[in-house]
C-alpha cells in the first residue's frame, strides 16, 4: 500500500538555533535558507574571495520520483558537531580561513529548494574552494541530520557512508553493514 | 531524583519503535542496553541498532570499551542511525 507523504513535522523550534562567534556560524532552522544572510556574515576586508555552496533538494534517487524530503536532527548534538567540524577548519588553516558559516534546513524541504548552505571566506579564491568542499564532506559524513525520502510507494530513512543507498533491499546478510536497515522497516508509518 | 533517564530515538529508530523516546528505569551499564531494547521492541536490535551509534548526555560512548560504564538516572541517551545530512 502506497503511503501518503505525513503532514509537515512538528517544529522543535522557531527561526534559527545556532552557535556563533564572531567569525562562525553554525544554524539549524525550519525556515527557508538566507543565502545573502551566509554570505555577509562571513564578509571580512581581508578576505579576496567568499565561497557559497548551496545544497538543493533533487526530485529523483536513481531514477525513482521522490515527491517530498524531510530532515529530521538532534539539535544540540547537531549543532555540537558542526560547531566542531568549523573550529577544526578554522585552526587548520588559521590565516588563509577568515570567516565560515553553515546552516542546514529542517523539516519538509519542498524539491528544488536549499537544504544546506555553506559560506566562507579566504584570502585567495583555491583554499575557499578547497575548505568548502572538505567543510560539506565532513558534514555529510558526520552531523547528527536525517533526511528522509518519499516516493510514490513509501518513504526511506537515507545513510550518507554508504554511497547514498541507505537501505539492504534483501533484508538478509547485511546486517552490521554502515547505513544499512532494511526497506521494509523503513517504509513503516511513522507515528 | 529521577529514577529513569531517557533514550531518545532518531529517523529509523523513531520509524522502528514508532516512539520519540523512551523513560529507562536506571542505572543501567551500556552493555545491557541493547538488550534491554531489543526485549522491548523484538528485531529492533538486528534491524536497527546494529548500525547506531550511542550517545550518552552528547557525548559519543564505544560500545565496546565502555560496556561497563553505567547510565544514571537523568542522562540523555540518544540512539544515532548513520547520519544523511546535506
Amino acid at each position: 500500500m502506497a503511503e501518503t507523504p505525513e503532514p509537515p513535522t512538528q517544529r522543535a523550534f522557531d527561526g534559527i538555533k545556532s552557535i556563533e562567534d564572531t567569525t562562525t556560524f553554525v544554524g539549524l532552522t525550519y525556515d527557508k535558507l538566507d543565502i545573502t544572510a551566509s554570505i555577509d556574515r562571513v564578509r571580512s576586508p581581508k578576505a579576496g574571495a567568499v565561497v557559497a555552496f548551496v545544497g538543493t533538494t533533487r526530485d529523483n534517487f536513481e531514477g525513482k520520483s521522490v515527491s517530498t524530503l524531510e530532515y529530521t536532527t538532534y539539535t544540540p548534538l547537531a549543532l555540537r558537531t558542526l560547531s566542531t567540524i568549523i573550529n577544526s577548519l578554522k585552526s587548520t588553516n588559521p590565516t588563509t580561513l577568515h570567516a565560515i558559516s553553515v546552516t542546514h534546513r529542517l523539516g519538509i524541504v519542498p524539491v528544488g529548494e536549499d537544504s544546506i548552505v555553506i559560506a566562507l571566506s579566504t584570502s585567495h579564491r583555491a583554499e575557499g574552494w578547497r575548505i568548502a568542499e572538505e567543510c560539506l564532506e565532513l558534514v555529510k559524513d558526520r552531523v547528527e541530520i536525517w533526511k528522509r525520502e518519499w516516493f510514490v510507494d513509501g518513504g526511506v530513512w537515507r545513510a550518507n557512508r554508504d554511497g547514498g543507498k541507505g537501505v539492504i533491499e534483501d533484508g538478509g546478510g547485511g546486517d552490521g553493514e554502515e547505513g544499512g536497515v532494511p526497506v521494509e522497516y523503513l517504509e513503516q508509518e511513522d507515528r | 531524583m529521577a529514577s529513569t533517564f531517557t533514550v531518545l530515538y532518531f529517523a529509523s529508530a523513531h520509524t522502528y519503535t514508532g516512539k520519540s523516546e523512551d523513560a529507562v528505569p536506571g542505572p543501567m551499564t551500556i552493555a545491557k542496553l541493547f538488550p534491554y531494547l531489543e526485549e522491548k521492541y523484538p528485531g529492533f536490535r538486528k534491524k536497527v541498532l546494529s548500525s547506531c551509534a550511542l550517545s550518552v548526555n552528547l557525548d559519543y560512548v564505544d560500545l565496546v570499551e565502555d560496556a561497563e560504564k553505567e547510565i544514571q538516572n537523568g542522562d540523555e541517551v540518544g540512539i544515532i542511525p548513520p547520519v544523511s545530512s546535506g
